[in-house]
């Protein structure tokens, strides 16, 4: 098992690695890590980052100083008794007398090496300094145990009263949790008694996060060889276990007191940490722990964030579903305001033309006759509110505060009942993606909102409106206002009114005053005015007719573009913001960790037969 | 061997009397007390011992149970095969192998006593090879917890003692836990194997401490000692284990370690004399005896002490004023109290206003018109419809001319009204709840998963299919206006002629409206009330009796009503058609936002006032005083 076919001394064929790669991706994940801290669920992922970032930040500091292996593993498997093998002598207190035996951290390091930089004091540890050459270019930490604190913190709900055990000053987990930090690599020692033990895994899968790792069974002369079995359980874990050592302690010690050579295991075990955790080899060891650190980091984001990838994208669908129905609620009001004020539109179009055409008969009497109507006291308000206020050729209302403005909004078809409901479902929508206040607004809108958003749809809406309709005036009296159709009316009308001129002089120059006939009085005239009278009112008819043909399907054609001008929009911009900003948050995750797997290939480090935590099982 | 004494059958009857019908109590009482957010039972100290032995075993053949528990790979399944003579689990080199306990019980007794009432929470199974606890898988249909039972194969194994091989206490699979904690539970005698490595073991200790809490008997076997050089560090060890879990252990024995005797499925025991207190018992040298001599030893020294103290020793676990029954009851009648406060918080929280366009007057009217046409002389009639075509007539000229919108374009806005106000009150009411469920954990626990994972958008499509489908004028307020005005007839019989009168005058009234939406049992008066589920619309008229300056337009004239003592009858009418319009917003709500939640919240609520507390304080009580 502990022979692996590579030879870790074949130097790689790799280049040195450029560091800059490696720190945009950490620039990008802490911009990526800050830039929503509204939203719940990135809560989780910024606590993870900063315990992540500083250990990214030292490895990238102290990519030269020697690796620190912490030895761990449960009470009893030998962890003293290897370390003091590989220290060449007694430098941690080993043996069956009482458990547990190592109390304080004991950090094993050469003589000349400066420790200046380890918390030594924090976390308790006493320090050994050691010729021997397994500890040449490395800090060895004998760790205390994990596995003799109380699982119940003393005097805790559930811990029964019985009180002054020894136990109750056991603090071996927290000093080892202390330590843990401080290390580069984990020599994860257990015994056929211990490789399956729980508080052992979870200490481990706590730390080993951008720690490589190296697998030792002891006791190797007594116990059976369990590494198959360990393998396996650690590979359920979500370790990659590329070799598990095995080896006796105790034997080593003693071989070693004898001057005799080292068995094999543990010969297999001081030629790795030479190898691989020594010079040139530490600093792949720190590159590759930094990015196994920041891929498991990313890993781990995913796997919090990837249940709110369907409600986010499900909150973006019904804001696009919400949008649609006050939309359609819009355009189904405008259209039946607009097609509902024929008049108005009558007005409008006849206004615009008669005020452009000058200069002829026909276009005196339209005159004469819109003359007369303005003095006709008919109701200029069509219906009132905006498109009344527009059809009436009037600048939309300014918006008013409050209820105020639900009021004016109201003949756009979308009062404040279909405003709560859209905003109410999109709060349900909301709360499942977990995106609350401030990053979306309440269902019931303030005041203060109603300003915002009503206000905004009415300035836009009247705008989109006044815009449309000129457009549509100026489209319709463009069909009209051309010379050829001038001609036309004005020769119409012009011709009868020449015919009845030509007629009525004839009567009086040729037939009174030539002939001598009586003067026919002025029944001729009377009627003749009636006539023209006539003529010209039919003739304006047909010019109106022309201009209002298919005016609904022109109306319905200026609705058809109300989507496009994104009136709405105000009413639910917070919603619709809150989902972009959330989904780009997702997808940036997803991206950084596509470029953080780019990285790792792109560097392609020998892993050497060290292990690591890939990430929890699937 | 010492069998039970008639006293140790009297204790136990007396006790049986007690614990049965507490157990029935707190098996009642479980769900509810889950539901409002007690400690789950199954997870206390007391409940084990409870359930676990004292129910089982007060009123069955007393049986002596014997269970062997260690961590993993510290050779159980071999020291359980030494007591038991023959190899009841094989022990493998892989730790946590041992996945069930198996059993191995005296000769006869499978054929008196069923074995998965002894052991609760277990499925009973045959054993067939000595890989039943590693290999067995539960069938479809059957709990995950398998019991592998056998029957002694060796004729040696005392009469009324059973001997268990237990899954681990501290390896990384939890259920083996779980299976450990069970047989512990069940068991009289513990038979603690402890290794150099483990003693000391938070896992380790935790689970003897529990054992001696409930007053078990403990034999401390140390296996894979390294025999004798390690024989001096035991005394040692065993201080520690003592001091730690509070253990006097009946025996102590050394397991040396040897491979091949393991290899061979066989251990010698040697016992420790030395480590047991002065008068323990034991008499050994420290030579080696077999595993069955350990068992034989258990059963012949007192039987009945053994049992009696381990039942005591449950007894007391659940009689603990803290941490047994009582304590759990405390906090169930806490959480319960918790419930009413949060039932009122909800209360007060989800009241929600509203404001209903004022109905359509003449859809009253009629009805009151249609009632009283029967009852009116000609004359009356004549004037009447006079009255009826004249109003017509101004009516149909104000539509004319633009002033008034036709009966059905005024309905269609009245029911879009009113539709928007139903909406808004849904919304409103929503938000109120959420409001409630973030100011209070209980609520949310039962109200967010609705109020989240709902489909609001079919809440409000269901309040617009519901609003829809509701008639303008019901049969079902046909009948109401008319049962209200046979009433008022027979009351007031020479009012009616009164009301004649007044609508021949054209009296109009139409009283202000606003209705309430909150749970039931808000105090309020209301002028009508319609229900659905927990949900009331309480409709209240404001007490002005609006009189219609308008009202030719309608046909009924106006004139003040107030001195007949018509207006609350007509308030009552107008009340009622409103309560009846309101109502499709509460059943939308009941229906499709909360459905059974609020009859959920009702039902904690009132877990307070349940009966079951006080009869299990008093049984408590009278198990204190026996025991």
């Amino acid at each position: 098992m502990d022979e692996r076919p590579t030879d870790p001394l074949v130097p790689h064929p790799r280049v040195e690695v450029d560091f800059a790669a490696f720190d945009d991706l950490v620039a990008s994940i802490r911009t990526w890590v800050g830039s929503l801290p509204e939203w719940a669920p990135t809560r989780p992922v910024r606590a993870t980052w900063e315990a992540v970032e500083p250990r990214l930040d030292r490895a990238r500091r102290e990519l030269s100083r020697l690796l620190v292996v912490g030895v761990v593993g449960g009470t009893g498997t030998g962890k003293s008794t290897l370390v003091n093998a590989l220290a060449g002598g007694d430098v941690s207190p080993a043996g069956d007398v009482a458990r547990p035996t190592t109390i304080a951290p004991i950090v094993v390091a050469a003589p000349d090496v400066d420790l200046g930089w380890l918390p030594l004091e924090s976390i308790g540890a006493r320090v050994v300094r050691s010729a021997a050459p397994a500890v040449a270019n490395i800090v060895l930490v004998d760790c205390p145990d994990p596995d003799t604190q109380s699982l119940v913190p003393v005097g805790a709900a559930g811990a029964d009263a019985g009180g002054g055990r020894p136990s109750d000053t056991n603090h071996n987990r927290d000093r080892l949790e202390a330590i843990l930090p401080v290390c580069d690599v984990l020599l994860l020692v257990a015994t056929a008694q211990k490789y399956r033990s729980w508080i052992v895994a979870r200490e481990v899968a706590a730390f080993a996060p951008g720690r490589p790792l190296l697998f030792v069974q002891t006791h190797a002369s007594r116990d059976h060889d369990i590494r198959a079995d360990w393998q396996k359980q650690l590979e359920e874990e979500g370790f990659v276990v590329p070799r598990i050592f095995r080896l006796d302690g105790v034997e080593a010690a003693r071989r070693a007191a004898a001057g005799l050579g080292p068995e094999e295991g543990f010969a297999a075990l001081s030629r790795a940490i030479d190898e691989e955790l020594a010079g040139r080899a530490a600093r792949r060891v720190r590159r590759t722990g930094s990015l196994d650190l920041a891929g498991w980091f990313l890993t781990e984001s995913r796997r919090d964030l990837d249940p709110f990838r369907e409600p986010v994208a499900g909150l973006a669908a019904g804001v696009a579903s919400e949008r649609t129905r006050l939309e359609t609620r819009l355009a189904t009001a405008v259209t039946a305001r607009l097609r509902a004020g024929r008049q108005a539109w009558q007005r409008l179009l006849t206004d615009e033309l008669v005020d452009r055409w000058h200069g002829g008969p026909f276009a005196l009497f339209l005159h004469a006759v819109a003359a007369l109507s303005s003095l006709w006291p008919r109701g200029r308000t069509f219906g009132g509110g905006v498109i009344g206020r527009l059809l009436a050729g009037q600048p939309p209302a300014p918006t008013t505060a409050g209820r105020g403005a639900w009021q004016q909004v109201h003949d756009l078809g979308i009062g404040e009942a279909e405003v709560d409901q859209s905003r109410s479902v999109l709060v349900g929508l909301a709360a499942r993606a977990r995106l609350q206040e401030p990053l979306v607004g309440r269902a019931h809108l303030d005041e203060s909102a109603v300003q915002a958003t009503v206000g905004t749809l009415l300035e836009r809406t009247g705008l989109w409106l006044a815009a449309g309709i000129d457009r549509l005036v100026a489209d319709r009296r463009g069909r009209l206002d051309g010379p050829g159709v001038r001609w036309l009316f004005e020769s119409a009308f012009s011709g009868l009114l020449v015919t009845v001129l030509v007629r009525a002089g004839y009567d009086f120059f040729y037939g009174h005053m030539w002939l001598g006939r009586p003067v026919g009085g002025a029944g001729f005239l009377q009627e003749a005015i009636v006539w023209l009278l006539l003529w010209g009112l039919v003739l304006r008819w047909l010019l109106i007719a022309r201009l209002r043909a298919g005016l609904d399907r022109d109306i319905d054609r200026l609705v058809a573009g109300l989507r496009e001008a994104h009136l709405v929009d105000p009413l639910l911009a917070d919603f619709a913001a809150a989902a972009d900003r959330a989904g780009r948050y997702l997808a940036e995750g997803e991206r950084l960790e596509t470029t953080c797997t780019t990285l790792t290939t792109a560097l392609d480090e020998p892993n050497g037969g060290l292990g690591r935590l890939r990430g929890k099982p699937s | 061997m010492t069998r039970p004494q008639p006293g140790t059958a009297g204790t136990c009857a007396s006790w049986g009397a007690i614990i049965e019908p507490l157990c029935a109590e707190l098996t009642a009482l479980a769900p509810l007390a889950r539901a409002v957010g007690a400690p789950d039972p199954s997870s206390c100290a007391w409940h084990g011992q409870l359930f676990g032995k004292l129910l089982p075993q007060l009123s069955r053949e007393q049986v002596l149970v014997v269970a062997v528990c260690g961590g993993t790979n510290t050779g159980k399944s071999l020291v359980a095969s030494g007591m038991a003579g023959f190899a009841i689990s094989r022990s493998t080199p892989e730790a946590a192998r041992t996945r069930h306990p198996v059993a191995s019980l005296p000769v006869g007794l499978s054929q008196r006593l069923d074995i998965g009432d002894l052991f609760p929470g277990f499925t009973p199974r045959r054993w067939s090879s000595d890989r039943d606890a590693i290999d067995a898988i539960a069938e479809p249909g059957e709990g995950n917890d398998i019991l592998v039972w056998t029957d002694d194969t060796t004729g040696v194994q005392p009469a009324q003692v059973v001997l268990l091989d237990t899954p681990d206490i501290d390896g990384t699979l939890r259920e083996n836990w779980h299976r450990a904690e069970l047989v512990r539970n069940a068991a009289d005698v513990i038979v603690a194997v402890l290794t150099q490595q483990k003693y000391n073991d938070a896992a380790v200790r935790d689970f003897f401490r529990a054992a001696a809490a409930a007053g078990k008997s403990v034999v401390v076997v140390f296996n894979m000692v390294d025999w004798p050089r390690q024989r001096e560090r035991i005394g040692g060890w065993l201080a520690t284990f003592r001091e730690e879990t509070g253990i006097t252990p009946a025996a102590v024995h050394a397991a040396p370690y040897d491979a091949d005797a393991a290899e061979a499925g066989r251990v010698a025991f040697h016992p420790l004399p030395e480590c047991l207190p002065p008068g323990g018992g034991a008499t050994a040298t420290g030579a080696a005896v077999p595993g069955t001599r350990i068992v034989a030893d258990l059963a012949a020294t007192d039987l009945d002490r053994i049992k009696l103290n381990a039942l005591a020793g449950s007894l007391r676990v659940v009689l603990d004023p803290v941490h047994g029954v009582a304590g759990w009851l405390e906090s169930f009648v806490q959480q319960a109290r918790g419930w009413q406060e949060s039932r009122q918080r909800l209360a007060d929280a989800a009241r929600v206003e509203v404001t209903l366009p004022s109905a359509p007057r003449e859809l009253v009217w009629n009805e009151i018109w249609d009632w009283l046409e029967p009852r009116r002389s000609g004359f009356d009639l004549a004037v009447s419809r006079a009255y009826r075509f004249a109003g017509r007539g101004v009516a149909w000229t104000a539509r004319a001319v633009g002033l008034r919108r036709d009966d059905g374009a005024r309905r269609e806005d009245f029911a879009a009204e009113e539709l928007a106000a139903l909406k808004r009150a849904l919304g409103d009411f929503v938000e109120r709840l959420e409001s409630a469920c973030s100011r209070d954990e209980r609520l949310a626990g039962v109200l967010a998963p609705r109020l989240v994972a709902g489909d609001r958008a079919a809440w409000f499509t269901d309040l617009q299919r519901r609003h829809a489908a509701l008639p303008v004028v019901s049969a079902d307020y046909r009948q109401f206006v008319r049962g209200e005005l046979d009433r008022f007839a027979r009351d007031n019989p020479a009012t009616v002629r009164w009301i004649l009168a007044a609508l021949n005058a054209g009296a109009v009234a139409r009283p202000a409206i606003t209705v309430g939406l909150g749970l039931a049992g808000a105090a309020a008066v209301p002028a009508a009330a319609a229900t659905a589920g927990s949900l009331s619309t309480l409709v209240h008229t404001a007490g002005d009796v609006v009189v219609g300056t308008a009202a030719t337009l309608a046909g009924e004239g106006a004139l003040g009503l107030t001195a007949a003592g018509l207006r609350p009858l007509v308030e009552r009418l107008f009340a009622g058609w409103s309560a009846e319009r309101s109502q499709v917003l509460a059943d939308s709500i009941h229906d499709v936002v909360l459905g059974d939640a609020m009859v959920e919240i009702d039902r904690l609520a009132t877990a307070v006032t349940r009966p079951e507390p006080e009869r299990i304080r008093r049984l408590l009580a009278a198990a204190g005083e026996g025991g």
